[in-house]
């Protein structure tokens, strides 16, 4: 295994104490992390702008490319109101809550073949774990504000984490099935030739629909829905915390895109092989994640929002079976030692029923079309009028 | 495993309370949603933030300067609002509108049909959770025709364009070129629109069987409009009350099978299509020239004593002036019948058993204008 | 997932399209000649006086009561230079109240009040109400200065 490397910073290399280095490289990531969420949200407000025909930000800096920091700036010097009947412990704990997962998961994954924090065995199973915590914060977040609709927020909030953290566990371990290591360096290099998406495409597809879910974004973005519970648990937080958790969510998109273009995508394996230099290995990590990146920006501006009992449902009716079917069906071909073709049918039959299962179930009863009343009025008006 | 009965753990029912500050109550409006849960179990609206006592106020105001406030009234179809106000007054003076100023009303109206349904269309896309796609879809193609209304009246918003008797001043020379633009625009937004939304299954899974109400449903708590037609009666003031020179086109009316918030949405982008055709005729019999203003209209309109009440289908339903006069140059008693107002009185009994979400989905089915509910 | 693919599709298309927006402070957008912003007055060149004789019928026109006429004999009247009698001495016009319905200029018979269809007349921005009532000199300002639209209506 490679030795854990500081971010950024080679020349503090020298330090052999582990534990110092960890924390120096946590430092840094958690920077340069800041400063990529800055960008994220300009680019976002970019995006999502041109999606909409819109200009976006264009007042601050060329292109509004300075908006991001005026925000900051704007954020950070507001007044964060806390509640009078707020409870204290659990307001201030929740940003913790929320805010700490969010960077401990970036410390297990490896940017470039060489540069990570540190190197772990089980660093997937560390990544999901740690990423999975957050749903406390949002608990807290709800129960301390006292605020109903931060109290809702957070409900719907910790089911919809909590259930979507188990499709997007299971698609994992379909993956690290046919990997046969947890670890998301392996599972990186395993994808030299062809990347996993080719064999597990139902895999895929679930790990995307659960990250949505995670990130809590459009579609899945009950949580905090603008029009139902008016930015649910976020809703009395205001000021330098509201950035925070902020923040905090642009880094769990990272964090969700990067894991996503490892394990599917071949990270900076694939498709140049390892030798190429971190340089174009960064590069290509970069690209790949900002594919996942974009995908999210353009489901938020094309869907609306689910409802919070369809939301369940997809969960648990939907994604979960066809993850568990997943694994079952790579049990087999693992197990009979079928070629590798035999993955890709399987998955790929499985991904289309799940794309027919979508299309089908809200045609259950093919709707009849309005009726289109011509010239003559049909009704006697003075039977409707009165 | 079953949690075990806690007798001393009760569970309440929680009363939330959304708006008047909400964003997704259109505007100044209160509900008080007590929900079990996620299911709404009860409802209670409150209105009146944006009450301003209009009718009071255009007691007081003579027939030129009531029109302002009836723009102000229904401030997303203002020229259907101003119709109904000047028939109003016209049907009790017995004035004979020209047939050309009745053929741009006509044609501002729909048009302004098509500009209110857009904004319905962008507001329910908020509504369902779009990230503001449809809103920005539909303020595209509203603007453009705003664009033109700004041309003939003057005002984006608050035209005071229609008078008693006819119109205010002559349309721009190039109205009838302007107006095939705008539909041809308006189109292109109602396909945009229809692409974005109508045919995804997330939106049907938030839209199908939310809020129904049958035909006699609808016709006991008097709704009228849109959502009338959704709920499968084929009722339109234009073609079963007819005014103006709405028998001359030809137009169907949609209607909807089951009544629920997906029908009144497909029912409302239909009604943009048809009101394309609608000015699309009239811009052909649309006479080329003739007087705008009917003739020997005195100075200050006096009405002579006699009560009048006016009715037009605006995009919101009917939209009804009830005008009491003793005589002189204002109204002695004016009603408005607000077509929002009434629609909002089904409010409670389509959202209870509903989910929270689905409580903003039904409201902003209704299509709300906040200042015509309080007036 | 048909439907869901076309929406996808519908905003990809939507990206390439031009924007339809404009940076607004930067770039003002064409308003139309007959744009109604807030009545001035207007600057009769001929005679270096207003047109306005103070005669109250916007005043009483005005359904608002947002205007306020104070009428004096007119100097240049006595000397001949102009035929007025009668010469507007003060004029308010409270903005904030005022509802742009274009009544005043309507029943104005001198053609004496206009609606401002340039930008300035939009743009009107305050920190405090009583900035908004706007007296004699303001109200001629933009017209003396010859910024006024030619195609105002008056
Ligand atoms: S535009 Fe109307 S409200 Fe304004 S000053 Fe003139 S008459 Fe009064
Ligand atoms: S603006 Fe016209 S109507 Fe008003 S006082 Fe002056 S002259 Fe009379």
């Amino acid at each position: 295994m490679m030795r854990a490397v500081i971010l950024a910073a080679p020349s503090v290399d020298a330090l052999d104490n582990p534990a110092l280095s960890a924390l120096l490289g946590l430092i840094v990531i958690t920077l340069i992390m800041t400063l990529g969420v800055m960008f994220a949200t300009w680019y976002e407000r970019k995006a999502v702008a041109r999606m909409q025909q819109r200009l976006g930000p264009m007042r601050v800096g060329p292109w509004g490319l300075l908006q991001p920091i005026a925000d900051t700036l704007k954020l950070v010097s507001k007044e964060g109101v806390r509640p009078a009947s707020a409870d204290r412990i659990a307001w201030d704990l929740s940003l913790a809550a929320i805010f700490v997962p969010a960077f401990l998961v970036l410390v297990a994954i490896p940017f470039t073949a060489d540069w990570f924090v540190s190197p772990m065995d089980l660093s997937l199973l560390y990544i999901l774990a740690v990423g999975g915590l957050s749903f406390i914060g949002f608990l807290l977040a709800g129960w301390g504000s006292d605020n109903k609709y931060a109290l809702l927020g957070g409900m719907r909030a910790a089911a919809q984490l909590i259930s979507y953290e188990i499709p997007m566990i299971l698609s994992m371990l379909a993956v690290v099935m046919v990997v046969g290591s947890a670890d998301v360096y392996r599972i990186i290099l395993y994808q030299d030739v062809v990347p996993l998406i080719v064999w597990q495409p139902l895999a895929f597809i679930i790990f995307l629909t659960a990250t949505i879910a995670e990130l809590e974004r459009q579609p899945f973005d009950i949580p905090t829905g603008e029009s139902e519970v008016a930015g649910g648990v976020f809703i009395e937080y205001s000021g330098i915390r509201w950035s925070l958790f902020q923040l905090t969510g642009y880094v769990n998109m990272y964090a969700y895109s990067l894991l996503g273009a490892f394990v599917f995508l071949g990270g900076w394996e694939w498709p140049f092989g390892t030798d190429i230099g971190w340089g174009y290995q960064l590069l290509l990590t970069m690209v790949k994640m900002a594919l996942f990146i974009v995908f999210f920006l353009w489901v938020r501006t094309s869907f609306p929002r689910l409802r919070v009992d369809q939301l369940m449902s997809y969960a648990w009716k939907v994604l979960l079976p066809f993850a568990l079917a997943q694994i079952f069906l790579n049990g087999l071909v693992l197990v009979y030692d079928l070629p590798d073709v035999v993955l890709l049918a399987t998955s790929g039959g499985g991904a289309l029923a799940l794309c027919w299962l979508v299309y089908s179930v809200v045609r259950v009863k093919p709707r009849q079309p309005l009726r289109m009343v011509g010239n003559v009025p049909a009704t006697a008006p003075g039977s409707v009028s009165g | 495993m079953v949690a075990e009965q806690r007798p001393d753990l009760e569970t309440i029912d929680m009363p939330i309370n959304m708006g008047p500050q909400h964003p997704s109550t259109h505007g100044v409006f209160r509900m008080v949603l007590v929900v079990s849960g996620e299911k709404v179990v009860d409802v209670t609206p409150h209105i009146g933030y944006m009450h301003r006592g209009g009718e009071k106020l255009m007691e007081t105001m003579d027939f030129r300067q009531g029109i302002g406030y009836a723009d102000r009234t229904e401030y997303l179809a203002q020229f259907s609002a101003e119709l109904g106000y000047v028939l109003a007054v016209e049907r009790l003076m017995g004035v004979e509108v020209p047939e050309r100023a009745e053929y741009i009303r006509v044609i501002l109206t729909e048009l302004n049909r098509l500009t209110s349904h857009f904004m319905f269309a962008g507001a329910f896309g908020i509504d369902s959770g779009l990230f503001g796609t449809s809103m920005m879809f539909a303020f595209r193609e509203r603007e453009f025709i705003q664009d033109l209304f700004e041309e003939i009246s003057g005002d984006r918003l608050m035209y005071a364009y229609f008078r008693v008797g006819g119109l205010a001043w002559e349309v721009t020379d190039n109205f009838v070129q302007r107006c095939h633009e705008s539909l041809k625009t308006a189109e292109r937004g109602i396909r945009d629109i229809d692409d974005l939304l109508t045919h995804n299954e997330i939106f049907m899974g938030r839209c199908q069987n939310i809020g129904a109400f049958t035909a006699q449903q609808a016709i006991a708590y008097g709704l009228s409009g849109p959502m009338l037609r959704a709920s499968g009666v084929p009722f339109d003031l234009r073609k079963d009350e007819p005014y103006s020179v709405y028998p001359r086109l030809k137009f169907d009316i949609p209607v909807g099978n089951y009544g629920d918030v997906y029908d009144r949405f497909l029912v409302r982008i239909e009604e943009m299509r048809q009101s394309v055709k609608i000015v699309e005729q009239a811009l052909e019999q649309l006479p080329p020239e003739g007087p705008i203003v009917a003739e020997k209209l005195p100075r200050r309109l006096r009405t002579p004593p006699g009560e009048v009440y006016a009715k037009v289908e605006s995009p919101r339903g009917e939209w009804g002036v009830y005008l009491i006069s003793k005589g002189g140059d204002k109204p002695y008693r004016l009603k408005m019948r607000s077509p929002s107002f009434c629609n909002l009185t089904a409010l409670r009994e389509m959202t209870i058993g509903q989910f929270l979400a689905d409580a903003v989905m039904v409201l902003g089915s209704m299509d709300i204008v906040l200042c015509d509910v309080d007036r | 997932m048909i439907g869901i693919l076309r929406s996808l599709g519908m905003t990809a298309r939507v990206a390439f399209r031009k924007p339809v927006t404009n940076s607004y402070p930067n770039v003002h957008r064409q308003i139309a000649n007959r744009d109604r912003a807030f009545p001035i007055l207007l600057w009769d060149e001929e005679h270096d006086e207003p047109f306005c004789t103070g005669c109250h019928a916007c005043e009483r026109a005005c359904p608002v009561e947002c205007m306020t006429v104070v009428m004096k004999d007119n100097p240049k009247h006595a000397t001949g230079e102009s035929k007025r009698r009668k010469i507007i001495d003060e004029f308010w016009i409270d903005y904030g109240r005022c509802m742009r319905c274009n009544i005043c200029v309507e029943v104005c018979n001198f053609e004496a009040i206009g609606m401002n269809n340039t930008w300035a007349g939009h743009e009107l921005s305050r920190f405090d109400r009583s900035e908004l009532v706007m007296d004699l000199d303001m109200l001629l300002s933009q017209s003396k200065a010859g910024k006024v639209d030619p195609g105002l209506r008056a």
